[in-house]
C-alpha cells in the first residue's frame, strides 16, 4: 500500500485562489480593502525573507500589505505606540509582529497588546482562550491550514481517533483544540508520554509537531491512517550541503499510512496561505461581513 | 456528627477543602482590607440557590464579605454589561462570580468576558482560559482546578500519568485536560461523539468524568488501581420517590476496582467552593500587584 500524497503547494494555491476571489467580492460589494500590516524588529535574516514573502503574497491577492521595519534597539514602547496607532487604523485589519523578537522586547507583551479582532497570528491571550472554549476566535496558521487539509481529505473529522504529539503554544494545543471542535477524540502526546508508539497506533489521523527529524516511524502509525507533518527540521547531508525532513519518517510511513504530507511542500505553504485567510477573516468580522463559506 | 468513610477506597473532599481553607483563612486574617465578592444571579432557581447559601457560609466562615445580587429575569444583555462594568470599576468589589444557568436571552460567555481579569474569580474569563493554555495554571475554572486537586493531594507523580477527560464543556472537561498538559501528563479527551468511551478509559491511570449522565461509568470502564475522579452531579429519583444526588460514576461497582474514587455528593463538590475562595486570595494578591489595589 502507498499513500496519497496530500500535496501543500496545490493545496495553498487553492486557498490563495480562494482568499482572492473574496478580497474582490469585498472590494467590489463593499468598497472595502483588506489590509495587513507587518511588523519586523531588527535584521534577522530568516525573519526578512518570511516578510518578504508574506508582503508579495498579500499584494497578489488583491490586499493592501503594510511593512514597519524598526530598528533593532526600537524600546519596547516605541513598537506598543506603533501596535496601539495599527490597532486604531481603519485600513489595517489584520496585525502580525514577526517573531522571535529582540530579547529586550517582553514578546507576550506585544502579542496581547494587538486587538484581539485583528490577531492574526492567534497569539493573543484572549483568542487563546476563545479557541480553547470552542468560540469565535482568530486561529494560528499553522494548525488552522492542517484542519483545513484534514477537512478536505475526510470530510466530517467526526468521532476519529487523533492524536497530537507535542504540546506547543503555536502548534500542538491550538491543534488540538481545533481538532475537538471538529469532534474527534484528541490525545495530546508529548516527550513525557510513556509508550508514544502504543499512544500514536490507535489513531485515525497523526498530527507530529515536536521539531525532532524523524521520530515517527511507520511502524508507529494505524495502517490507513492519516499523518500531517509539521515539523520541519534542517539536517547535515554528509556532503556539506543541508536539507529539510520532517517529524516523521516519510519513507517509512507513506507504506502504511493512508494519506501523508510530505516535508517541504506539505504543511509549510498552507502557513501564509492561512496567514491571508485569516486577514480576510478579520476583515469580515471587523465590517460585518459574513465570512463564513469562503474557505469551503 | 462524625462522618465514617463508609469505604476506604472513596477520596473525601472535606480534608482537601479544609486544608485549603485553612491557608485562606490566614490570608484574610493577615489583610487588613479584602474587599468583598459579588454573587449575581439571574431568575435563579433553587437549585442555585443552594450553590450560593453554601458559597456565602464557606465565605463567612473564612471571612470574606459575600454579597448577594439578585437580578431581575428581564434585564437586558446590555444592561447586565453595564452594571459589571460598575463592579470593575468599584475599588470595594474584589471579586465578582455570575451563577449558571442564566435565563435563555443572556449569554453567559458575553457577561464572563464582561468581568475584568483580575476580578475573575471564578477563572472563565477567554484571557483566564488563555493563561491555562499557554499553561500559566494559577487560576483556573474552580471545578477543573478541585479536579486537579484531589489528583495531587494523592501525592501521585502527575508527569507521564496517562490521563483520561470524559466531557468537553468549556467550564470543567477542556479546561481540566489542558491544566493536565501543563502538569506533564498524556490526555486524552471523550465525549459524546467519542466511537469507545471504554476503549480508552481501560487504559487511563486517572479517569476524569464530567458530562452529566448519571453512573455512565462502570467498573468495566476502569483498570484496576485506576483512580476515578467524578465531576457529575445529577438527581436521581429513588423507588420511594425521593431524589438523591448521584454522579457520573457509579462509585461503589468502580470501587471494588479502582484505587481511589471521589464519591459524589461529599468529592468534588466541597473542593471547589474552597478553590473558590483559593482564587479570591489570588486574585487580591494580583490586584495588589498591579497597583490596582492599595496595600493596606
Amino acid at each position: 500500500m502507498s499513500a496519497n500524497i496530500i500535496d501543500g503547494k496545490v493545496f495553498a494555491a487553492n486557498v490563495r485562489q480562494k482568499v482572492a476571489s473574496k478580497v474582490a467580492d469585498l472590494k467590489e460589494t463593499h468598497g472595502i480593502t483588506p489590509g495587513l500590516a507587518v511588523v519586523l524588529v531588527g535584521e534577522d535574516p530568516a525573519s526578512q525573507v518570511y516578510v518578504r514573502s508574506k508582503g508579495k503574497q498579500t499584494i497578489e491577492v488583491g490586499m493592501n500589505s503594510f511593512e514597519h521595519k524598526l530598528d533593532v534597539d526600537t524600546p519596547e514602547e516605541v513598537l506598543l505606540a506603533l501596535i496601539d496607532e495599527l490597532n486604531a487604523d481603519p485600513t489595517v485589519h489584520g496585525i502580525l509582529v514577526q517573531l522571535p523578537l529582540p530579547s529586550h522586547v517582553d514578546e507576550s507583551l506585544v502579542t496581547n497588546h494587538i486587538a484581539p479582532e485583528k490577531d492574526v497570528d492567534g497569539f493573543n491571550i484572549a483568542n487563546v482562550g476563545l479557541l480553547g472554549t470552542g468560540q469565535q476566535s482568530m486561529v494560528p496558521c499553522t494548525p488552522l491550514g492542517c484542519l483545513l487539509m484534514l477537512r478536505d481529505y475526510h470530510g466530517s473529522l467526526s468521532g476519529k481517533n487523533a492524536v497530537v504529539i507535542g504540546r506547543s503554544n503555536i502548534v500542538g494545543k491550538p491543534m488540538a483544540q481545533l481538532l475537538l471542535n471538529e469532534s474527534c477524540t484528541v490525545t495530546i502526546a508529548h516527550s513525557r508520554t510513556k509508550d508514544l508508539a502504543d499512544v500514536v497506533r490507535r489513531a485515525d489521523i497523526v498530527v507530529a509537531a515536536v521539531g525532532r527529524p524523524e521520530m515517527v516511524p511507520g511502524d508507529w502509525i494505524k495502517p490507513g491512517a492519516t499523518v500531517i507533518d509539521v515539523g520541519i527540521n534542517r539536517v547535515d547531508t554528509g556532503d556539506a550541503k543541508t536539507k529539510l525532513i520532517g517529524d516523521v519518517d516519510y519513507a517509512s510511513c507513506a507504506a502504511v499510512a493512508g494519506a501523508i504530507t510530505p516535508v517541504p511542500g506539505g504543511v509549510g505553504p498552507m502557513t501564509i496561505a492561512c496567514l491571508l485567510a485569516n486577514t480576510v477573516t478579520a476583515c469580515c468580522r471587523i465590517n460585518n461581513v459574513s465570512s463564513e463559506s469562503f474557505l469551503l | 456528627m462524625i462522618e465514617v468513610p463508609p469505604n476506604p477506597r472513596y477520596l473525601w473532599g472535606k480534608p482537601i477543602q479544609q486544608r485549603i481553607l485553612a491557608d485562606v483563612r490566614d490570608y484574610v486574617k493577615n489583610t487588613s482590607y479584602m474587599g468583598r465578592l459579588v454573587s449575581i444571579a439571574i431568575d435563579g432557581t433553587a437549585e442555585v440557590s443552594v450553590y450560593i447559601r453554601n458559597q456565602a457560609k464557606v465565605a463567612a466562615d473564612v471571612g470574606i464579605e459575600f454579597e448577594q445580587q439578585f437580578w431581575d429575569r428581564d434585564i437586558t444583555q446590555g444592561a447586565c454589561k453595564a452594571i459589571i462594568k460598575g463592579l470593575n470599576d468599584d475599588p470595594s468589589v474584589l471579586g465578582i462570580i455570575i451563577q449558571r444557568p442564566l435565563p435563555s436571552h443572556i449569554n453567559v460567555r458575553l457577561l464572563q468576558t464582561a468581568i475584568h481579569p483580575l476580578k475573575d474569580v471564578e477563572g472563565m474569563n477567554p484571557e483566564s482560559i488563555g493563561n491555562i493554555v499557554y499553561s500559566d495554571i494559577e487560576l483556573a475554572p474552580c471545578t477543573a482546578a478541585a479536579a486537579i486537586e484531589m489528583i495531587k493531594f494523592l501525592d501521585l507523580e502527575i508527569k507521564g500519568l496517562e490521563v483520561v477527560m470524559i466531557g468537553h464543556s468549556e467550564i470543567v472537561g477542556r479546561p481540566a485536560a489542558m491544566m493536565l498538559i501543563a502538569e506533564g501528563a498524556t490526555v486524552t479527551v471523550c465525549h459524546n461523539m467519542t466511537r469507545s468511551v471504554a476503549m480508552h478509559s481501560r487504559r487511563a491511570d486517572v479517569v476524569l468524568v464530567a458530562v452529566g449522565s448519571a453512573h455512565l461509568v462502570g467498573r468495566d470502564m476502569i483498570k484496576p488501581g485506576a483512580v476515578v475522579i467524578d465531576i457529575g452531579i445529577n438527581q436521581q429519583e429513588s423507588s420511594d420517590g425521593k431524589i438523591k444526588i448521584v454522579g457520573d460514576v457509579d462509585t461503589e461497582a468502580v470501587a471494588k476496582v479502582a484505587e481511589w474514587v471521589t464519591p459524589v455528593p461529599g468529592g468534588v463538590g466541597p473542593v471547589t467552593v474552597a478553590i473558590l475562595m483559593r482564587n479570591t486570595v489570588l486574585a487580591h494578591q494580583r490586584q495588589l500587584q498591579s497597583i490596582w489595589r492599595e496595600v493596606g
